[in-house]
């Protein structure tokens, strides 16, 4: 509490002296810098109120004896009383200096000159002009009768202004000054979750200069941005790809908004991992490839730093549905060829990963398998393909599509002719890119014997969870990598869910692998990720789906419990 | 139905006390109460507003009401002026009594207290009055930094928001009139003319005869139910006004601009044709004066050549029929005069000559061609 008082005076004093520098709002130095600073003195207004409500008049004037000037300066400025809720704070810290029972004639002066504050907010900026407030005064309306109309008509005519400005570049005549523009949107900073000024705000936004200079004040971005992602204001999609085409940050921003949403929300549930993704409006901007290189770019990183976390590997993954989605929903006739989207990818692989595995007859699907493995396996082992980036890459490009890499494992339990070894190689690539040939072939052979185990396994009449686990480690080498080893997790979980033998031994052999959290994750992961792609992909799974549902319950109780 | 309409009345009363110097009695219980009375009515606006028989009633006493305070809005502050009024009248009576300086010291501090109970308060109302008088306030202070720092007056007149919102307004109130008003809107616009600045009024009129016939907000928002409302409407009754008012008719076509009036006079042809005569009218007056070599009036309030040629030359650039009609004029009175083909004889051979040697072609002036492109649909 102490410490709270001593903060609320120091950042007393700062404010103090900002409000002084802007009292000259005239300058554009004054109005830059109150713009930039206008959420901060919000938050400062509702700490000062509620220190204010608590004390009495006496106390109030002994702490801050230039409370007055403080909030007179404030009423008098027209960026702070446009801002958000910072005049009805400032109404109500004005209403706690009101003396209740004034004493003598200094402290009911006091009291009306507060009083006068308040009605200043409340009925400020009266017209110059005369005669319209003489017009409106007879007819016989009050200002709250008329200034939601003017103010509607006022963003109408500037919208429409910047409208005619934006297609009409030639007329010189015609065309608004870009000063002007430029001080629009800064007046707009304010103003813009104020839902009156929409149709000004998507103007503006959408209005270029035709100098190749930015004609709009960074903040404006900056608070137009913030609300689009406080969800303040709803913007159409093609307002919000010029505002994070024209300014960088805002779209870094927008990324690493979502980016937290993800972090701080459930593990493993890509239905709501769907949801923020779409809910973020990422993707359909990202029909842009400017912006798609940038939201991609920053996947990579976090890919990267995160060593190729699988929860952000499913974000990277969900987006790129999300993404294809929209594209597809955009436009039909692509406006950008996909290479545009993908530039160090080869064209054929792009466009065999982007197929959508819905087209294709299920029973088809080792064909797209088998083609994608084979181009990738050409630029992975062709040194001089230097355009296409190395193998990280080529791994970076599958990842977004690595539902296809599900459906590979799914493939190769469910037929029992030899496993193709392009299906093979596809999957100890995926699981380890950074494997040199050599590491990869033995890979290639720890899951071939795998397979054979399994195979032989589901033929048995019983079996139990401890076979099932001992083949999966018969002929393994002990110091195969982690992504081996992961590799080999997902072909028994997958055979637990799709064999029929594998079934009745599945929640025995789930208790038995899990027996570590991050393992104990891994299985959740895999379930969600499951169960949504079959749902995505229309696969029937008789049994085993529920079986899915069940153990993902159950996975999570005992996560649950052990927290 | 009958107490309701007198509770509606009373509280036009109070309203109307409520800037007067008898608020000086009032304490902080009165103050309560007509806060209270002014939430009951905003729930009866809310309540009432799709029920058109009832609103209908409502608005009708209101309209008397309005009239017996002293003949249409002559009062600088009256009571309830219309349905639409109930909808906010709680922020009405509030601005009224914090502008009161005569209001108490006791009740001035309970009026505080009740609007503005502190943010986080819980309120029992949808839309708490504090709110609503906040986002009023937000909204000024946005008027004020659209006006100070992007606001341009727009060179199209009748596009000017000022402009524009003022004569939706007067179209609004026309409306209200002509339902309530047995003898129609012409006394009312009458006694309009004889209060208000009437530079100012002109500008409206043209703006109001120039808005397009579809309301411009969405009648949902208004709860409105009482009939359509068409400022096309309104618009019409404008023009009887004008039609029947010959004074006002001939301030209205010399003071506007002749851009303004040509794109009024297409749109309404009643007032092109009295346009027209005005004009043919005021050339007669003029005569050539040999000397200096153009026409000119014998008195000071007499139209000038320059005046009438940009008038004529705006009229040529308007579109079909009116453009055809002005021309068949300047023939006939030149055919009167005698179809003189020789400069400095007929004032309708010379300005026929001036606007044929200059002809404009449609669209090369920027300012009216844009006029044409906003108002001609």
């Amino acid at each position: 509490m102490a410490q709270d008082s001593v903060d609320l005076s120091s950042d007393y004093q700062f404010w103090m002296g900002k409000l002084s520098v802007w009292d000259q709002a005239s300058t554009l130095e004054s109005q830059q810098d109150t713009c930039l600073h206008l959420p901060q003195f919000q938050e400062f207004l509702r700490k000062l109120y509620g220190a204010l409500k608590e004390m009495d008049f006496n106390t109030v004037i002994e702490r801050f004896p230039t409370i007055g000037q403080l909030l007179a300066k404030s009423c008098w400025n027209s960026f702070i009383l446009a801002y958000d809720e910072s005049q009805k704070i400032l109404i109500c810290c004005l209403c706690c200096l009101i003396n209740k029972e004034p004493q003598n004639s200094e402290e009911s002066k006091l009291n009306s000159w507060i009083q006068s504050l308040i009605s200043h907010i409340l009925s400020a900026f009266r017209f110059d002009k005369k005669e319209v407030g003489r017009f409106t005064q007879g007819l016989g309306y009050a200002p709250v009768d008329y200034y939601p109309g003017l103010l509607k008509n006022m963003v109408l005519s500037l919208a429409s202004e910047l409208r005619e400005n934006h297609l009409d570049g030639f007329n010189t005549q015609r065309r608004m000054a870009p000063e002007r523009v430029t001080s629009l949107s800064r007046v707009c900073v304010p103003l813009v979750t104020l839902p009156d000024v929409e149709p000004l705000v998507e103007a503006l936004l959408t209005c270029h200069g035709h100098e190749d200079q930015e004609i709009l004040w960074p903040e404006f971005f900056d608070a137009v941005n913030e609300a689009f992602l406080q969800k303040k204001i709803s913007l159409p999609t093609s307002a919000i790809v010029c505002l994070w085409l024209r300014h960088l940050p805002s779209l870094e921003k927008a990324v690493l908004h979502l980016f937290e949403k993800l972090i701080s929300s459930e593990r493993n549930c890509l239905r709501r991992i769907e949801c923020f993704i779409k809910d973020s409006s990422l993707p359909q901007a990202a029909c842009h490839p400017a912006i798609f290189w940038i939201v991609d770019e920053m996947f990579r990183y976090a890919l990267l730093e995160t060593d190729g976390a699988p929860e952000v590997l499913a974000a990277v993954q969900v987006f790129t549905q999300c993404f294809v989605e929209a594209l597809e929903k955009e436009n039909k006739q692509l406006k950008f060829s996909l290479k545009t989207y993908f530039p160090y990818a080869s064209p054929s692989l792009a466009m065999v990963l982007l197929q959508n595995p819905t087209d294709i007859p299920q029973g088809h699907w080792h064909q797209p398998l088998k083609h994608i493995s084979e181009l990738l396996r050409k630029i992975v082992e062709d040194q001089t393909c230097g355009s296409c980036g190395g193998p990280f890459e080529s791994w970076f490009l599958f990842a977004h599509f690595g539902g296809w890499a599900n459906t590979a494992i799914e493939q190769l339990l469910m037929s029992e002719a030899e496993p193709p070894a392009a299906l093979l190689w596809l999957l100890a690539f995926y699981y380890s890119p950074c494997d040199g040939s050599q590491q990869r072939a033995q890979t290639m052979v720890e899951v071939r014997a795998v397979l054979g185990c399994l195979l032989r396994l589901s033929r048995r009449a019983t079996l139990s969870a401890r076979d099932l686990l001992a083949a999966a480690g018969e002929g393994r080498d002990a110091d195969a990598g982690p992504g081996a080893s992961a590799l080999i997790r997902r072909l028994l979980l997958t055979f637990l869910l799709r064999v029929p033998g594998g079934r009745a031994i599945a929640r025995d052999a789930v208790a038995l692998m899990a027996h570590t959290d991050e393992i104990t994750h891994e299985i959740i992961g895999f379930l969600d990720q499951t169960l949504y792609r079959w749902d995505r992909l229309g696969i029937e799974a008789p049994g085993a789906g529920e079986l899915a549902k069940e153990l993902l319950q159950e996975l999570h109780a005992q996560v649950q419990q052990r927290m | 139905m009958e107490p309701l309409l007198q509770h509606l009345e009373r509280f036009s009363e109070v309203l109307v006390v409520s800037s007067t110097t008898h608020v000086s009695t009032w304490d902080p219980a009165t103050v309560r109460r007509a806060l209270q009375w002014a939430r009951y009515l905003r729930h009866i606006y809310r309540r009432f507003g799709r029920h058109g028989r009832i609103r209908r009633a409502m608005e009708r006493r209101l309209h008397n009401r309005w009239r017996l305070e002293g003949g249409f809005g002559s009062s600088p502050v009256p009571g309830l002026t219309n349905f639409q009024a109930l909808g906010h009248c709680d922020i009405l009576l509030s601005l009224r009594l914090l502008e009161n300086r005569d209001l108490g010291d006791a009740a001035r501090h309970h009026l505080l207290q009740q609007l503005f109970p502190g943010p986080g308060v819980p309120d029992t109302e949808e839309e708490p009055l504090q709110d609503r008088l906040a986002c009023l306030a937000r909204r000024r202070s946005a008027v004020h930094l659209l006006c100070f720092y992007g606001y341009k007056e727009n060179q199209n007149l009748p596009e000017d928001s000022l402009l524009k919102t003022q004569a939706e307004m007067l179209l609004e109130r026309l409306q209200e009139v002509v339902k309530a008003e047995a003898e129609g809107p012409s006394m009312f616009l009458s006694s309009l003319w004889e209060r208000l600045p009437q530079n100012n009024f002109l500008k409206v009129i043209a703006a109001a005869l120039l808005q397009p016939p579809l309301p411009p907000r969405p009648q949902e928002e208004d709860l409105e139910l009482g009939g359509p409302k068409t400022p096309g409407e309104g618009g019409q009754e404008l023009v009887h006004w004008l039609l029947g008012k010959s004074e006002v008719m001939a301030v209205f076509c010399r003071h506007l601009p002749a851009g303004l009036l040509t794109v009024v006079a297409s749109r309404h042809r009643e007032l092109s044709r009295v346009y027209l005569g005005l004009l043919t009218d005021w050339g007669r007056h003029l005569h050539y004066d040999l000397q200096k070599g153009i026409w000119v009036g014998d008195e000071s309030q007499d139209v000038t050549w320059e005046e009438l040629y940009d008038r004529f030359q705006s009229l040529c650039q308007a579109p079909p029929p009116l453009k055809d009609e002005v021309v068949t004029v300047l023939k006939s009175c030149k055919a009167q005069d005698g179809d003189f083909e020789v400069p400095g004889l007929s004032i309708w051979t010379d300005l026929l000559l001036a606007l044929g040697s200059k002809r404009p072609v449609l669209g090369l002036l920027p300012g009216l061609s844009s006029l044409w492109a906003t108002l001609c649909y």
